[in-house]
């Protein structure tokens, strides 16, 4: 079937005030996109389940966050959009895991179990103010262990470099917690770099982090994880991306021009290139490495 | 190498850095945090260590050298690495007992070696807080040695911190780890300062050697630290980087200075 949209449809279509959504992305080929698009739609009232996804904190800035569920997520108020959320009455909850608990929290979730034991994060205060982590008795030996509440995202956004209209997806690359995430999630939206022919796929399965049958929303959309890298595509701008959103002026210039002032991303882009110039895209350019293909068949 | 110190420039972050990497031993599997870890583990795997691997949290497993990255997760510390996955697969790695070495940065670190990334203050109404654990909290519940690198202050050396994220050796009582349910024979075991260096004797922190070579005296170190510090009896002279070992640092670990240059500041000055 062939769920080919854009991302205005996607995200308006599969996505609604009061979702837990989970973005992909650690610290790699976050959903930009499609953060930026939640950002222009205004999608409210969010809890938020994702590590270290820098466009993120636009969300955040935004006040539509209602809940984080983090690892890692700087709440000093130096931040401008920490700032500006609690300057609104939005300052999200935040409930606060190592990385390994959030990844076990939706690996859970996948599984379709209430809860995973442990050994993360016992001994540490964290249990004192996040009641879905617990410490428990094993029930075969008797020692004490950690628990972790599973997370069911209603949501889920992963982009990837390549995935057939179906939604049968491929990334590469480090998945952070991509993996579990995605497929705890009950409603799955792809956004893509290129929407390959299904043969493609189906050449070198392996590769494939969901199945098509698990997802709703196809959207092809190159650059879409800008600006962060992506594996053999492009290279990062993390730390631009921080510095011209981190003061006020900056941040709430970029959100004026670069998310309400444009329609979607390629909107977007050309009105980045214009500014940043094209030397500055041709610096994100990789030296590409190429692998030898893998050989299946029978 | 004392004929080295007369004429070898280095700050106290070389020092910090260098001390760091000749805790990496050639056989150890290294989990590296983000900062100063990845400049150790990088100068160990250019000298002494070429064989260690080393674990980046995002789901990175290599043997091979990689261009310093400035976060974690970056094109260059992916590409070319012996296997790329997931945070949860690495850090099934560490739950399972197979990481010998974790390698994080601290917030604060008290008497019995907790670290505390959370909070200065109360949870709910604090006066500091930093981002959180990250995956600080999972290395150090899981490594058989955990070695915590800050930058030295009062403020950050604490007799007992406001907030656990990982936890030490807890109240200093032996066997509160294991009884809490963390792995046996984990948790930190060295603590790598611009002041100095510290190991752990029954839980708690002792102070073993002084970066005598960059000035620091066992005064400075002590109105560094917020309890009586036990000092060890055989106390020594922090080893100082070798020559070899700073060309190393200046031309292919950090050759833009990033860390080593741009970050260099006086001791005892942090926040």
């Amino acid at each position: 079937m062939n769920k080919v949209m854009t991302m205005k449809e996607a995200i308006s279509k599969y996505m609604k005030a009061g979702d837990i959504l989970f973005l992909s992305g650690m610290q790699h080929g976050e959903p930009s996109a499609a953060i930026h698009e939640i950002v222009r739609q205004k999608i409210e009232h969010l809890t938020l389940v994702s590590c270290l996804v820098a466009t993120s904190a636009l969300l955040l800035g935004e006040g539509l966050i209602d809940k984080m569920v983090t690892g890692y997520t700087s709440q000093d108020e130096r931040s401008y959009a920490i700032a500006k959320a609690k300057a609104m009455n939005r300052l999200p909850v935040f409930e606060e895991y190592s990385h390994f608990g959030v990844s076990l929290a939706l690996f859970a979730g996948q599984m379709g179990i209430p809860f995973i034991p442990t050994k993360s994060q016992i001994g540490s205060d964290m249990l004192k103010y996040n009641e879905n982590i617990k410490s428990i008795e094993c029930p075969f030996t008797g020692e004490k262990t950690g628990a972790v509440r599973a997370i069911v995202p209603d949501a889920g956004i992963i982009h990837v470099q390549r995935a057939d209209a179906d939604g049968n997806a491929q990334k590469w690359g480090t998945v952070g917690v991509d993996q579990e995430g995605i497929n705890a999630s009950k409603t799955v939206i792809v956004t893509t770099e290129k929407i390959v022919d299904s043969e493609v796929i189906r050449r070198d399965p392996n590769r494939t982090i969901i199945p098509g049958f698990r997802v709703s929303a196809v959207v092809e959309q190159p650059w879409g994880a800008y600006p962060m890298h992506l594996a053999g595509c492009y290279s990062g701008d993390m730390w631009g991306f921080y510095g011209e959103t981190g003061p006020q002026e900056s941040y709430e210039a970029y959100i004026k021009e670069f998310v309400y002032g444009v329609n979607d991303w390629d909107e977007y882009l050309k009105k980045r290139r214009a500014i940043k110039g094209e030397e500055y895209f041709n610096n994100l350019q990789i030296n590409m490495v190429m692998s030898e293909p893998i050989v299946t068949g029978y | 190498m004392n004929q080295n110190k007369a004429v070898l420039e280095y700050s106290a972050t070389d020092q910090m850095v260098a001390t760091a990497a000749h805790q990496i031993k050639n056989s150890d599997v290294v989990y590296v945090g983000v900062g100063l870890p990845f400049l150790a583990a990088l100068l160990a795997k250019y000298t002494h260590a070429p064989n260690c691997t080393i674990i980046i949290e995002n789901g990175i497993i290599r043997t091979t050298s990689f261009p310093l990255p400035a976060a974690t997760d970056t094109l260059g510390s992916q590409t070319m690495s012996d296997q790329l996955t997931s945070l949860f697969y690495v850090s099934c790695l560490g739950q399972a007992g197979f990481i010998s070495t974790g390698f994080i940065g601290a917030g604060q670190v008290d008497r019995y070696g907790n670290v505390n990334d959370t909070v200065v203050g109360d949870y709910l109404n604090p006066t500091h807080r930093w981002p959180g654990s990250g995956g600080a909290n999972d290395v150090m519940s899981f490594c058989q040695r955990t070695i915590i690198m800050l930058r030295q202050s009062k403020r950050r050396f604490q007799e007992k911190v406001d907030f656990i994220t990982c936890p030490g050796y807890l109240d200093g009582r032996p066997g509160q780890r294991e009884e809490t349910g963390l792995p046996p024979s984990t948790g930190p075991s060295v603590v790598i300062t611009d002041l100095g260096c510290y190991v752990f004797e029954d839980g708690e922190m002792v102070l073993k050697s002084i970066h005598s070579g960059v000035g620091i005296t066992l005064e400075q170190v002590k109105a560094e630290v917020g309890w009586d510090i036990k000092v060890s009896p055989d106390i020594e002279e922090s080893i100082p980087p070798t020559e070899e070992e700073m060309r190393i640092l200046r031309e292919k670990v950090d050759p833009s200075q990033v860390w080593v240059g741009g970050k260099r500041r006086r001791p005892g000055k942090e926040p």
